[in-house]
């Protein structure tokens, strides 16, 4: 791509994203759910489930409600993805995207704009996550590096939510589409060891729960917290090589979206 | 070599279950041309505006605007053209400014340009007073003043404006085919409109396009297609309806009988010899009185007609007839 590509490009990005942030944060439609979402699971799990930590062989020193605080944080990060994706089928529903299609020289940029978009609207979240963590005492073991291996992974799983689901919303083009854009989503979070530690699960859910790359981002995730970095390759890993599918299954999207006329 | 204007040839677009929109086009429209696309609702002009704009890939057939092919070369069409399509693709959330900066962003206008260049539009489409409210509270005609904005935000040497007065009141609609005209006289800016209206095709191209069932049925100047149907028609309605084929017996010395209003009959004069005049004293002269006489001059209508067989009215009722079930 030659200097004036890329800067087109960029440009490209730069607006869908800052269209999309514009709306998400201004409009109350879209941002009550946005961050009503992680905060009533932060505080009914946290606060509800606490006693759970008092099960035999549950071990997380840092305590429930940081055990929660990770699960909580990946959570707004899909469904922040998520919710960028509803954005785009709005936007090919009601007409929106033909005229970002008509401009945009090179339309893949569309897509990343609005994955920027996704990663500043989760960031939004998780700045004020992490502030009403600490603000109810969620114990931290690990360090800096820690914590930035942790908002590294949560950011690779936005980017995930949000591909998976504009590869929905470009194949269908309407806001209808949203159910099959959350629900694995929601499935894949929750048949995860969310309440209690992977080692505590039994039975189908136990064997469900290992196959779950999900597991592996809040085991990780819980690591960080507690200062152990375990499971951190197997995560990011698993991290990549959803951004990875998930780009193509978009990218074949927004090419059907192309045929279609948009 | 392609030419700097728009090359169509054999373009076809077939959707799902058969349903052939455009059934192979060919079209020659020159830089600096206002050509108009008429033709009643359905008839493919939206989808050769979406294929023409890149929006949409053909079927089979090939076609080039501002020189490059539509297919193949779709970044570069794409920055060559401005469009404002049939429904305005606004949002509602946004307001006109706000618009003009996502769009001076998608064209990367260099960012000292943008802000003068939104002012300069917003000014020209006489939105300056309404630029900082929402999309939502424009009328219909805002909307649409804000689209051709948008669509000159990069000052393309192309623009395409689909049906761009539809349902505007007259006023906007006169405001609007000044300013396309403007542009295409002193920016020398190419337009491909379609539209609906016959007098928007008349007062406003160069050379017109009718386009009926996905293909072309007739091209060039307005004056031309006028020209090609050729002679007047004189619709007489009488005034005691009994009397209708007496007053064809009369009218049919001054030429061909040809369709005409409900409980009317209709000539069409035979070259130059014959006049109204003529007409009313051959009535008068058979003691024939009539309730509606009227010397009709070809329109572009006459012309739809002549190759189709329909009106172009009659052409959109059947449409809508198709379309209710």
């Amino acid at each position: 791509m030659t200097s004036d590509g890329f800067r087109s490009y960029r440009s490209v990005v730069l607006g869908v994203a800052w269209r999309t942030v514009h709306n998400a944060l201004t409009t109350p439609n879209l941002v009550i759910p946005t961050l009503a979402f992680p905060f009533f699971f932060f505080l009914a799990f946290a606060g509800g489930l606490s006693q759970l930590s008092h099960l035999p062989g549950f071990h997380f020193p840092e305590g429930y409600t940081s055990f929660q605080f990770v699960f909580v944080m990946l959570q707004s990060a899909a469904f922040g993805g998520v919710f960028t994706g509803f954005g785009i089928a709005r936007d090919f529903e009601y007409g929106f995207a033909r005229r970002l299609m008509l401009a945009a020289p090179h339309r893949s940029a569309l897509v990343v704009g609005y994955a920027v978009a996704a990663v500043i609207r989760w960031l939004v979240v998780a700045v004020l996550l992490t502030v009403a963590g600490f603000a109810v005492g969620m114990g931290v073991g690990g360090g800096g590096v820690e914590l930035i291996g942790l908002y590294g992974l949560a950011l690779i799983v936005n980017s995930a939510a949000l591909l998976w689901s504009a590869g929905i919303a470009m194949r269908f083009r309407t806001i209808q589409a949203g159910p099959a854009m959350q629900m694995p989503v929601f499935l894949a979070l929750f048949f995860a060891p969310v309440y209690v530690p992977l080692s505590l699960l039994s039975g189908w859910i136990h064997a469900v729960a290992r196959g779950n790359p999900v597991t592996y981002f809040l085991e990780a995730g819980r690591s960080f917290v507690s200062g152990e970095a375990a499971y951190a390759g197997v995560a990011f890993g698993a991290a990549f090589a959803l951004v990875a599918f998930f780009g193509l299954w978009a990218l074949r999207g927004l090419h059907k979206a192309e045929a279609a006329g948009g | 070599m392609p030419s700097k204007g728009i090359e169509a040839a054999g373009l076809v677009r077939e959707f799902k279950g058969g349903v052939l929109a455009v059934a192979g086009i060919d079209l020659h429209v020159a830089e600096g041309e206002i050509y108009g696309f008429l033709g009643p609702n359905g008839a493919g002009k939206s989808t050769t505006v979406h294929m023409l704009t890149t929006l949409l890939p053909p079927t089979a057939g090939r076609a080039t605007v501002a020189g490059f092919d539509v297919v193949h070369e779709g970044p570069k069409v794409r920055k060559a053209i401005g469009a404002a399509l049939q429904e305005a693709a606004l949002d509602p959330i946004l307001t006109g400014r706000e618009h003009l900066r996502l769009q001076t962003a998608l064209h990367a206008l260099p960012r000292e340009e943008r802000k003068p260049r939104s002012d300069e539009l917003l000014e020209r489409v006489g939105l300056t007073g309404a630029a900082d409210r929402k999309v939502r509270t424009y009328s219909g005609g805002m909307k649409r003043r804000l689209d051709l904005a948008l669509a000159l935000v990069h000052r393309p040497r192309m623009l395409f404006l689909d049906e761009p007065t539809t349902g505007l009141d007259v006023q906007s609609r006169s405001a609007l085919w000044q300013e396309v005209a403007r542009l295409a006289k002193e920016d020398g800016v190419t337009v491909f409109l379609t539209t609906q209206y016959l007098e928007e095709a008349d007062v406003l191209c160069d050379r017109v396009g009718i386009i009926d069932q996905g293909k072309i049925v007739a091209e060039g100047s307005p004056a031309e297609l006028k020209a090609s149907i050729g002679r007047p028609t004189v619709d007489v309605v009488p005034a005691d309806h009994e009397q209708r084929d007496r007053v064809s017996a009369v009218l049919a010395q001054f030429g061909e009988l040809t369709q005409a209003s409900p409980h009317g009959v209709a000539v069409l004069l035979s070259g130059d010899e014959f006049g109204l005049a003529d007409v009313v004293r051959a009535l008068d002269a058979e003691g024939l009185h009539v309730e509606h006489l009227q010397l009709h001059a070809p329109s572009l209508d006459d012309v739809f007609l002549a190759q189709t067989g329909r009106t172009l009215e009659g052409a959109e009722q059947e449409q809508q007839t198709e379309l209710v079930p």
